[in-house]
């Protein structure tokens, strides 16, 4: 019983004594520097797609829309409006 | 039956030391070794702040026969709640620290009315030697303001009792005790000869041999103004996000456990006589991480404004002022946190992380933490997680916490600890695990609820909610619809013209006819495509719309005719004017009578489509 306690105790100071040298620090994938350029250009094209999307609606009758034409408009605009609005929230600084 | 008896008498004896021996080993039971014996004891008890802190420097002989591997240290059980932080140290060069272990309580018989500690020695203490060591004791709130309630403008005055001599569980040679006091006021203090007082230290002693555990009660009643102020409950959030930052949070709650403030406070008295000296607090200093970003010190109403930084080295120095002055028995809470990068903290290799943070923080020099709740939120998605605790703390059972973006809730941690003093400020690890893949959840939901959104938009286009059909509106639609396309067509075959004017221009440089024929091929498909579509939208709109439909018999009609005189223009280009057969006058004057007509045949169709739009 002693034994095994001691043993659990002497593994627990080995991860971090030794797992941490031959671990490299954290950074992350994109330099938050970068967020403010990332959620402006992101999202200049995300509301430029959302206007068309919009625009093309409002104007097209129901004999001249094309389905695949909107679906295609509105996922590149979602896409583009996606990574815009999570590197604005970001930027403001909210981390999620 | 003689040597039976011999026998039963040695197997019983076996059996005796096999227990004793296996009872060491299971419960780790500690004796008080009596060939232990402290050799001289110099004990500093330093009451200058609201913690008493005391050092003890012994010396440890061993005058027994066998080596001894840890040595223990005893406090009265009624310390228990005040007893805050135990370190040791070897007395030597460099200073090593001893692993100090609290023995658990009852496994030294006759002394349950005693906290033990137990200090392992690095190399066990050989017969006949001795050893230097230091013992630091902090213990919190045993300072009582005596008397308990002051005036606003009156001076603090405190009471201490202890123990003149060292609580030891072993006989102590020789010993002196010297208190520490932050003021020369001293009202009074036992007179245990030999004592002798100069400035602000009391020495007791020295005293000649004392038996193990003697006791003999120290009081000393003195001024002290310095800083009494517990924190009464402390709430540590740190959110890891791995978009690069760490947010760490605290909620503390400030209480004065110094003497109650009797009657009014006069808030002109109180600007009159400012100045130190005075047990009110004004203000304090919080030393934050060197990397602390976007600093914000705020209570229930919003932001406090007084609060300063300055940037150090290697900190950053909050100053802060709560909304009121502190006086004795009031309390405030406020909200401090701040960002610093993830790199200073977190490490990580593949999928493995480890957060290697600090479990408490500065707040105020020699600060009292009461009770302190850490909680370390992790990304959603983690997993595995391990702690590894600087010192004995109790673990919550994990909770979720919901945020931005969240679906199934981050992972939290807690740890809760009572009684903790500025020496508790070390670092914890944890280690988890989360797949670097889940990071795109986020974005992909902002995405895919944009996405629902624009579906809706799609379909809601889509409805018609209208009872009456209204033919002639929609009739009207339809042929608007045909006409788009009809227009489409007929850019297409604008285009188409003009390549064709491009290449009999590059035909009349270069009169290269073989070029010219091939190229003329494939802008002839695509004029013929577009006629095409124009001929078979016109036939679907024949029916909708006879006005429409001649109309666009006539753009046709024309559109023929266009055709022609380009066809004349590309023959007299190829048979005459290439081979040579037509004068230069002549060509001229071809040619403007082509372009005459042409202009004519492109008005009228551009009317017609005019017409159209």
């Amino acid at each position: 019983m002693k034994f095994t306690s001691c043993s659990v105790i002497f593994t627990l100071a080995l991860f971090g004594t030794l797992e941490i040298e031959s671990m490299s620090r954290y950074i992350s994938p994109i330099n938050p520097s970068a967020f403010p350029v990332l959620s402006l250009v992101l999202l200049f094209i995300g509301i430029f797609f959302t206007a068309w999307f919009f625009v093309y609606e409002v104007t097209s009758t129901k004999f001249t829309r094309d389905l695949f034409k909107e679906l295609l408009i509105s996922l590149v605009a979602a896409i583009f409006s996606g990574f815009g609005v999570l590197f604005l929230m970001l930027w403001v600084g909210i981390y999620v | 039956m003689k040597l039976h008896g011999r026998r039963n008498c040695f197997s019983a004896a076996v059996a005796a030391l096999v227990l004793v021996l296996c009872s060491a080993l299971v419960s780790g039971n500690f004796v008080i070794e009596p060939s232990l014996n402290i050799k001289n004891a110099d004990r500093t008890i330093d009451l200058h702040s609201q913690l008493t802190k005391i050092t003890n420097k012994l010396v440890v002989e061993n005058t027994g026969k066998s080596p001894v591997k840890y040595v223990l240290f005893a406090l009265d059980a009624k310390q228990r709640e005040q007893l805050s932080y135990v370190s040791a140290l070897l007395r030597e060069h460099g200073r090593p620290e001893l692993k100090v272990k609290p023995v658990k309580d009852g496994s030294i018989p006759q002394h349950s009315d005693k906290i033990f500690f137990s200090i392992e020695l690095k190399d066990p203490l050989q017969p006949q030697r001795s050893m230097p060591i230091e013992v630091e004791v902090l213990l919190t709130h045993e300072l009582q303001p005596y008397p308990k309630e002051i005036m606003q403008k009156d001076k603090q005055l405190v009471k201490y009792l202890g123990n003149v001599y060292l609580y030891s569980p072993y006989p102590v040679t020789k010993q002196t005790t010297t208190v520490v006091l932050p003021s020369r006021n001293v009202e009074n203090y036992s007179r245990i000869k030999p004592v002798t007082q100069s400035d602000t230290t009391i020495t007791y002693g020295p005293f000649d041999k004392r038996p193990a555990f003697a006791k003999e009660e120290l009081m000393v009643h003195f001024e002290n103004n310095n800083k009494f102020l517990t924190v009464t409950k402390l709430e540590r959030v740190i959110e890891v996000s791995h978009w690069g930052n760490i947010a760490v949070e605290e909620t503390i709650d400030l209480l004065h456990t110094g003497a109650l403030l009797k009657g009014s406070f006069s808030r002109y008295e109180y600007a009159r006589e400012m100045k130190s000296g005075q047990p009110s607090i004004a203000s304090f200093d919080t030393i934050l991480p060197a990397a602390a970003s976007d600093i914000y010190y705020r209570d229930e109403i919003g932001n406090i404004s007084t609060s300063h930084t300055k940037i150090k080295k290697d900190s950053v120095e909050l100053n802060l002022r709560p909304r009121f002055p502190l006086f004795g028995g009031w309390k405030t809470r406020y909200i401090i946190g701040y960002n610093v990068p993830s790199y200073e903290y977190l490490y990580n290799s593949g999928d493995e992380y480890i957060l290697d943070m600090r479990l408490l923080d500065h707040i105020y020099d020699d600060m009292v933490v009461d009770e302190m709740v850490l909680k370390v939120i992790l990304p959603e998605g983690s997993n595995n997680v391990q702690i590894e605790l600087p010192y004995e703390a109790t673990r919550l059972p994990d909770s979720l916490h919901y945020t931005y973006l969240d679906t199934t809730g981050r992972p939290v941690i807690s740890v809760t600890k009572k009684n903790l003093v500025e020496n508790h400020i070390q670092n914890f690890k944890l280690k988890y695990t989360f797949p670097k893949l889940l990071m795109l959840q986020e974005p992909l939901l902002v995405t895919v609820a944009l996405y629902i959104m624009f579906l809706m938009v799609i379909v809601y286009v889509r409805l018609d909610f209208s009872i009456d059909k209204d033919e002639a509106s929609e009739s009207k639609l339809r042929v608007a619809g045909q006409c788009e396309k009809i227009l489409a067509a007929q850019d297409r075959r604008v285009s188409s013209y003009n390549n064709l004017d491009d290449l009999l221009t590059q035909l009349k440089t270069n009169k290269d006819v073989n070029l010219f024929s091939s190229a003329v091929k494939g802008v002839n498909q695509e004029y013929k495509n577009a006629t095409a579509a124009i001929a078979e939208l016109a036939q679907r709109l024949k029916g909708e719309s006879g006005d429409v439909y001649e109309r666009i018999q006539a753009l046709q009609k024309h559109d023929r005719t266009l055709k022609d005189l380009y066809n004349q223009q590309q023959s007299m280009y190829v048979d005459k004017l290439v081979p040579g057969k037509m004068g230069r006058q002549q060509f001229i004057d071809a040619e403007s009578i082509l372009s005459k007509k042409k202009e004519d045949c492109v008005e009228k169709i551009n009317n017609i489509v005019k017409s159209l739009q």
